[in-house]
């Protein structure tokens, strides 16, 4: 009796899950049908959009139909640049569409509200903003990362007003706030983010200094080296090896390439390679002992970038080698290089 | 004697339904990742713009008697879209001729690496480097099997992260994007896995999957359903709790720096791809280390079905051994105070209805209808019982059919719909017994012992156009 009765029940919800299918399925099929027409004249006029500022403004989509052309339009944004995307922007906003995507923005789920809220970044909507600040401030990492990157695109240097919070929101990745900075450009990145490296003590260093590279590198360099003899946290040390460039930070290279830490050693003797001369030969030779591959590997490499080292000289140096580890890393790296 | 019948009725049928309920369970579990997964898809399928912190990866391709599909493969793999990756194909003593295919095809030179063994393996032959893909290198060494090739790929390997991958499967452009997302989004992350289909059917060419169909195949047809299943409730499901136990051989990513110092790959399983995960959770848990595992519900990789039901026992067998393996190397997951969600949940799970359940339902079936014949139980109590297993995979199947349909919507045509809905059913009639019994199969294999070696897959690729 018990197993009849749950295989009834099994079954029952077996066919109210088919016939969900195939509603769904039908349903897909209409809604699609519907709509290719749409997008196909949409996608039409949002290129006719892009190219001419005087061209007519696309045709306004029902409201049900919004969601689906932003996500096109937005599509469309993230492959073109300047006069190409203020041209689409300002078609956009002559079609009035503006409080329909506030309240797409207000109300719907969360997929229509990132459809939305990445829109209004390309129409550079500023009165936009205090709607997209709050949302920044969510605890959702999607959701409040898309209305910060839209923040952005509005107003960037008022945006990086708040780089510090973003430093600090570590459920932003690196990536996803590398590819905002770097679409903001440096000339706007620097400013803040010299403010935020003179702090004594910011919070967030390590990301902070990752995120560095996205400034002006002459401008951030000099604070950023600084770390290099203040810190003892290996992730700050390598972040500011990263940004040596000039015999000056000689002495505290030197002591990096001695750190208990491998990526510390590995980062000073690729700096070697970047300013050493000559004189830094034994040290590097010592390192083709290292236990780190990767120590031995950057070592050769500097060695063979060092000035006035010639091919020859690297196979004396091989034929010299005081272990077979170091020989055997001197001979892939002349390889690699014979190779380039 | 009969209130013993009675007890052991009682209890098969306990189990029976006890078993489907968890799935039903995984099965709603899976809903809400799979919903917000969906729902941020606006975001994540803008096209890429990289920043310059997105890791780079070795691509590690073991390879035994690949020379049909080696070449095509690795021209696949070359167009990835991702910033910064390379291909180490390691050849493992195959016999047939995938060395020198690959010789010929990417004008390979021998290379003097200074090989750093980290994971130690069999001796290698040779690296070669090639000169027309600066990115890829092939590793010639002596035969180990498919575990011994990958930790001879790691040592070779030269970023911190590497996918491993079966050299027959068939990624898509953004497939390696995707499944790193995880890794650029949670810093704990170790492994992650995609989503496996399959490719009978479908037209690949040139190594790029162009159209989704259904194979004419019916075994490969019921395959299907069954990958729906285990994928998107059973994979995402245990994603929902931090519990994957398993990732694809076909394709995962794994942080190098995790798998070196849990030893690598184990040469001595058959399922070295599970044993490593499950491993991955005891270490990492044991040491109190943060951690995780994620799973990518993504369609990101398709791989060829068997045909036929030698290659479909063999493989199942093999399946089920490497499963018991992997347990049974780490009971201390399960055992430990900090076995979290995949020691105190996933483990259990697996060790009870995927490892010994094949035991519960072959006896159980051999029971029931031994009581049938004997009259121990009326026919209709039999059918009833036959009806609830029938009914059960029916609703499970059809779960992961109305799943896949709100979600990716890969098989486009209604007629497609219709021939996986008739494709749940039949499975159910005696499929999925025969299943159960090669996994029996493989349940006493492992606990007589046999020696681990490469798999033999027959590959007929009929769907490859070029």
């Amino acid at each position: 009796m018990v197993a009849a009765a749950v295989a009834a029940a099994a079954f029952a919800s077996s066919v109210i899950l088919l016939v969900a299918l195939v509603v769904l399925r039908v349903a897909r099929d209409m809604r699609d049908r519907r709509l290719a027409a749409r997008v196909a004249r949409w996608r039409s006029a949002l290129h006719a959009a892009m190219e001419s500022p005087t061209g007519s403004t696309p045709p306004v989509p029902a409201p049900r139909d919004l969601p689906v052309f932003l996500r096109l339009s937005n599509h469309l944004q993230e492959t073109i640049r300047g006069e190409a995307s203020e041209n689409l922007s300002a078609a956009m906003r002559a079609m009035g569409i503006l409080p329909a995507i506030h309240a797409i923005v207000a109300r719907r789920g969360l997929h229509d509200r990132l459809v939305a809220i990445t829109a209004l970044g390309h129409l550079r909507d500023a009165t936009a903003w205090g709607l997209l600040a709050a949302l920044s401030r969510d605890a959702d990492a999607v959701l409040s990362f898309a209305s910060a990157r839209a923040l952005l695109r509005i107003d960037a240097p008022r945006a990086l007003e708040f780089l510090a919070e973003a430093v600090r929101r570590e459920d932003w990745s690196l990536a996803r706030l590398g590819t905002a900075l770097q679409e903001a450009g440096p000339d706007v990145v620097t400013p803040p983010m010299e403010r935020l490296l003179a702090d004594p003590a910011p919070e967030g260093l390590e990301r902070l200094l990752k995120l560095a590279r996205f400034a002006h590198r002459e401008r951030v360099a000099k604070v950023v080296r600084g770390w290099l003899g203040s810190s003892r946290r290996p992730l700050v040390i390598l972040a500011a090896l990263n940004f040596v460039e000039d015999a000056a930070d000689l002495a505290s290279v030197r002591g990096a390439a001695r750190h208990a830490d491998w990526r510390v050693r590995m980062a000073a003797a690729r700096a070697l390679g970047r300013i050493g001369t000559q004189r830094e030969l034994a040290l590097l030779l010592g390192l083709l002992d290292d236990a780190s591959w990767w120590v031995r590997y950057h070592a050769a490499q500097s060695i063979g970038a060092l000035p006035g080292v010639s091919p020859r000289e690297l196979e004396a140096f091989r034929a010299r080698a005081p272990s077979a580890l170091a020989a055997g890393m001197l001979e892939q790296v002349m390889a690699e290089r014979a190779r380039a | 004697m009969r209130a013993a019948t009675d007890i052991l009725q009682w209890l098969f049928l306990a189990y029976f339904i006890g078993v489907n309920l968890v799935y039903v369970a995984l099965n709603l579990l899976a809903v809400p990742t799979l919903r917000r997964y969906l729902a941020i898809r606006p975001v994540a399928d803008l096209p890429p713009v990289y920043s310059g912190f997105e890791p780079p990866v070795s691509v590690l391709v073991p390879a035994y008697n690949e020379e049909a599909t080696i070449v095509t493969s690795v021209r696949s793999l070359l167009q990835l879209d991702y910033p910064e990756f390379e291909i180490v194909v390691v050849n493992d003593g195959s016999r047939d001729a995938t060395l020198a295919r690959l010789r010929e095809a990417f004008g390979l030179k021998p290379f003097p690496e200074a090989y750093w063994e980290r994971i130690p393996g069999k001796p290698f032959r040779a690296v070669y480097t090639s000169r027309l893909h600066p990115g890829l290198r092939v590793v010639d060494k002596e035969n180990g099997g498919k575990a011994d090739a990958l930790n001879v790929g790691i040592n070779v390997s030269r970023f911190p992260l590497f996918c491993a991958i079966d050299a027959d499967s068939i990624l898509q452009r953004d497939s390696l994007r995707r499944v790193v997302q995880p890794f650029l989004d949670d810093p704990r992350t170790v492994a992650t896995g995609g989503t496996v289909r399959i490719a009978n059917g479908c037209t690949v060419s040139a190594g790029q999957l162009e159209k989704v169909d259904l194979p004419r195949n019916p075994l490969a047809l019921l395959q299907i359903v069954e990958y729906l299943r285990a994928f998107l409730f059973g994979r995402l499901g245990w994603a929902t709790l931090d519990a994957v136990l398993i990732i694809s051989g076909a394709f995962g990513v794994f942080r190098k720096d995790a798998v070196v110092a849990a030893g690598g790959y184990r040469t001595d399983t058959m399922g070295e791809d599970m044993e490593l995960i499950v491993r991955l959770h005891r270490v990492f848990r044991l040491r109190g280390e943060p951690y995780a595992v994620h799973f990518v519900p993504d369609p990101i990789c398709w791989t060829e079905a068997p045909e036929t039901f030698a290659v479909l026992k063999s493989q199942r067998i093999r399946r089920q051994r490497g499963l018991a393996e992997s347990l049974a190397l780490n009971g201390a997951l399960m055992g430990s105070r900090h076995g979290g969600a995949p020691g105190h949940l996933a483990y259990p799970f697996f060790l009870v209805f995927e490892c010994w359940g094949p035991v519960i339902e072959v006896a159980g079936y051999a029971f029931m209808a031994a009581l049938a014949a004997t009259g121990g139980i009326s026919g209709a109590a039999f059918l009833a019982f036959l009806a609830l297993a029938f009914s059960m995979g029916f609703l499970l199947s059809v779960s992961a059919l109305l799943l896949e349909e709100v979600s990716f919507h890969l098989y486009p045509r209604l007629s497609h719909v219709a021939r996986l809905v008739l494709a749940a059913a039949a499975e159910n009639l005696g499929y999925r017994q025969l299943v159960t019994l090669w996994r029996l199969v493989g349940l006493v294999r492992w606990l007589r012992g046999a020696k681990a070696q490469w798999g033999t897959m027959t590959r007929r690729g009929s769907w490859q156009s070029g």
